[in-house]
């Protein structure tokens, strides 16, 4: 036997197919959002075939126009249509979304289950700073560095929300992997040689994914409501890089001149999509305790 | 489990003293490497005419040719005999500029606090009273919506209807001009940031009351005083509301930056002249002794109002152990 074969004999059980129990766990599954949220993401995805004028152009002879047969959700006050606008925004929005969290959630699991294998104190060294890291407000730690940084692009705003979103998850990764970290199969693979990246990923992530999982599509949500109001602050990302956020950052002129469409459109969208990926996550949160509570 | 409160409280200040290190190390070390210069904030537009040598005398001046470790070391002889340095962009004395503004930050901040504590705790209370029924429900939806829109649509959306659209209350500012001096004037400014404040986080803590509430209602001793003819106001009140509150005194010593870090942004889109306002253009604009005071008051305040908690906690209900505190308030959190 090679080593990997061997160390795969180690690995967990895998669960013998239970087709009654797939249905279970859609039971309670917001359709509603689960649709929406589908429905946003295709559009972001194909924009170029919805959009009807260029997102960036700077129509100067039709700016603040109210929503229209031409300009569906009308223009802005620079003259960039609205409709075009939101799906071609969205997609910068969601990538910034999804980057910061893949980056949290790399940090997270790294650093939790570092701190739930460590000895005692070192263990207790990281919760502490962990804890430090909680009870900063998160949006605060994020205005200080961006200001700091300058001028954001994509990269650099997932990477800021990015690096100050774990220490929630981390936690969580770190109960996990304390619970388990004696378990006969976690110590035997360690007799046989296994090092931490492969205990980590045959091992340990396999148990604490359904319990992160509710948390990750909270960390979303929360990368993309940090975007935009940091965008919106005139923080993040520019003008000319469309996003959600930064359709917003125009609203300060536009409460000047009552176009109400600039504010509400972009703003609508951002909501309904927080709100799906909030009903998801909770129907996670639901269905990972229910697990907890069958076994 | 006895303590020698000498040593008790030394511990925490020791603990407190370490933490205000760090902190200020950090930020003073993060913001002097962060690309940026600093004399924008103190020359303006004029730095682009500015020759080599003429930027290099300047900041000669301002003492930011030194390695940051003597710096550093200077600032913080400075600040112990009180003087923080001046802020690049007002040339005045930073605890001037920051005095002028924190009266404003504190009232609204302070007012949306106490708002928060109280109607939280009253909301929480109806809807654990109401479980499941249409009030409980028709709450609970309201405030996961709530919870999902970003604080500053919500001040957007509300300014655009209440001043722009019906001329009802102003929309920005603390007061209008000539008005300074006039209470009124000014309570109708702090309106709608504050209804900002407090919606933004009444719900999270109104839920956590719930769910606690909740909890307890399962507890065997509430069966017990039902059972020896308890009215359902006296169980709620006088016994489960009891032992909920504890954890909730605690949990909002714990919340008082994040509330305060709420004001801060609603504070630039209302314009409303405060330090959220002023720590935004301080970080933006790399004044340094300024940011380095606002940081370390929010970083104090932050370490401060979490030993509050862990104290509180800790002496109210011995049976939690400090590190619980902050569990507590990341569950509700999510």
């Amino acid at each position: 036997m090679t080593e990997k074969e061997l160390f795969t004999v180690v690995g967990i059980r895998p669960e013998p197919p239970a087709p009654k129990k797939k249905v279970k766990r859609l039971k309670g599954f917001p359709w509603i959002s689960g649709i929406l949220l589908a429905l946003i993401l295709l559009c972001c995805l194909f924009a170029e075939l919805l959009m009807t004028k260029e997102p960036g152009y700077l129509d100067l002879q039709n700016f603040n126009v109210a929503p229209n047969g031409e300009f569906l959700f009308g223009t802005d006050t620079l003259g960039r249509d609205i409709f075009s606008g939101i799906w071609y925004g969205g997609r910068i929005s969601l990538t910034i979304g999804f980057l910061a969290t893949l980056i949290s959630t790399l940090i997270a699991v790294v650093y939790g289950s570092v701190s739930g294998i460590a000895p005692g104190w070192l263990d207790a060294l990281m919760m502490r700073f962990t804890e430090i890291f909680l009870s900063i407000p998160g949006l605060l730690m994020v205005l200080f560095l961006q200001a700091i940084l300058g001028q954001a692009n994509v990269l650099s705003l997932s990477v800021v929300i990015g690096v100050t979103g774990w220490a929630s998850i981390a936690k969580v990764v770190r109960t996990e992997v304390r619970q388990i970290r004696n378990s006969e199969y976690v110590v035997a693979s360690k007799c046989m040689g296994g090092k931490f990246p492969h205990i980590l990923r045959k091992h340990l992530a396999p148990n604490f994914i359904a319990s992160i999982m509710f948390m990750v599509v909270m960390n979303v949500r929360g990368a993309i409501g940090s975007e935009s109001t940091l965008s919106f602050m005139g923080m993040g990302l520019p003008l000319e890089i469309i996003s959600w956020g930064s359709m917003l950052s125009l609203s300060e002129k536009a409460l000047l001149t009552d176009s109400w469409w600039i504010i509400i459109i972009p703003g609508a969208f951002l909501v309904t999509l927080l709100m799906c990926l909030t009903n998801i996550g909770n129907y996670l949160r639901k269905s990972a305790n229910r697990k907890e509570s069958n076994l | 489990m006895r303590r020698n409160p000498f040593v008790y409280y030394g511990k925490k200040a020791l603990i407190f003293l370490l933490s205000v290190f760090l902190l200020s190390v950090t930020v003073f070390y993060i913001s002097r490497l962060a690309p940026g210069d600093p004399l924008m904030s103190y020359y303006g537009e004029r730095v682009e005419k500015m020759s080599v040598e003429e930027k290099e005398t300047a900041r000669g001046k301002l003492g930011l040719n030194e390695p940051i470790y003597i710096q550093y070391i200077r600032w913080v002889e400075n600040a112990i005999k009180g003087d923080f340095g001046i802020s690049f962009k007002y040339k005045q004395d930073v605890m001037q500029v920051i005095g002028s503004r924190i009266g404003s930050t504190l009232i609204l901040g302070g007012t949306g606090f106490v708002l928060t504590f109280v109607g939280a705790l009253l909301l929480g209370i109806l809807c654990a009273w109401y479980e499941d029924r249409w009030v409980d429900r028709l709450l609970c939806k309201g405030g996961t919506l709530l919870s999902c829109i970003p604080e500053f649509w919500l001040s957007l959306v509300l300014i655009l209807v209440f001043a722009v659209t019906l001329h009802l209350l102003p929309g920005s500012g603390a007061y209008d001009v000539g008005y300074k001096n006039n209470v009124l004037n000014r309570i109708e400014h702090l309106i709608l940031p504050l209804v900002i404040v407090v919606l933004q986080h009444l719900w999270y803590y109104a839920y956590m009351i719930r769910n606690k509430l909740l909890e307890e209602i399962g507890a065997d001793y509430v069966l017990l005083g039902k059972s020896k003819g308890l009215s359902k106001r006296k169980i709620m009140f006088r016994h489960c509301l009891r032992n909920v509150l504890p954890s909730y005194i605690s949990l909002m010593a714990i919340s008082v930056p994040h509330v305060v870090g709420g004001t801060y942004i609603v504070e630039t889109v209302f314009s409303y002249p405060g330090i959220g306002a002023l720590s935004y253009e301080s970080a933006r604009y790399h004044d340094y002794n300024l940011l380095m005071v606002l940081c370390m008051m929010t970083g104090i305040l932050v370490i401060f109002c979490n030993m509050i908690g862990q104290i509180i906690n800790e002496k109210l209900d011995p049976r939690i152990k400090a590190t619980e505190v902050v569990e507590t308030s990341e569950v509700t959190e999510l």
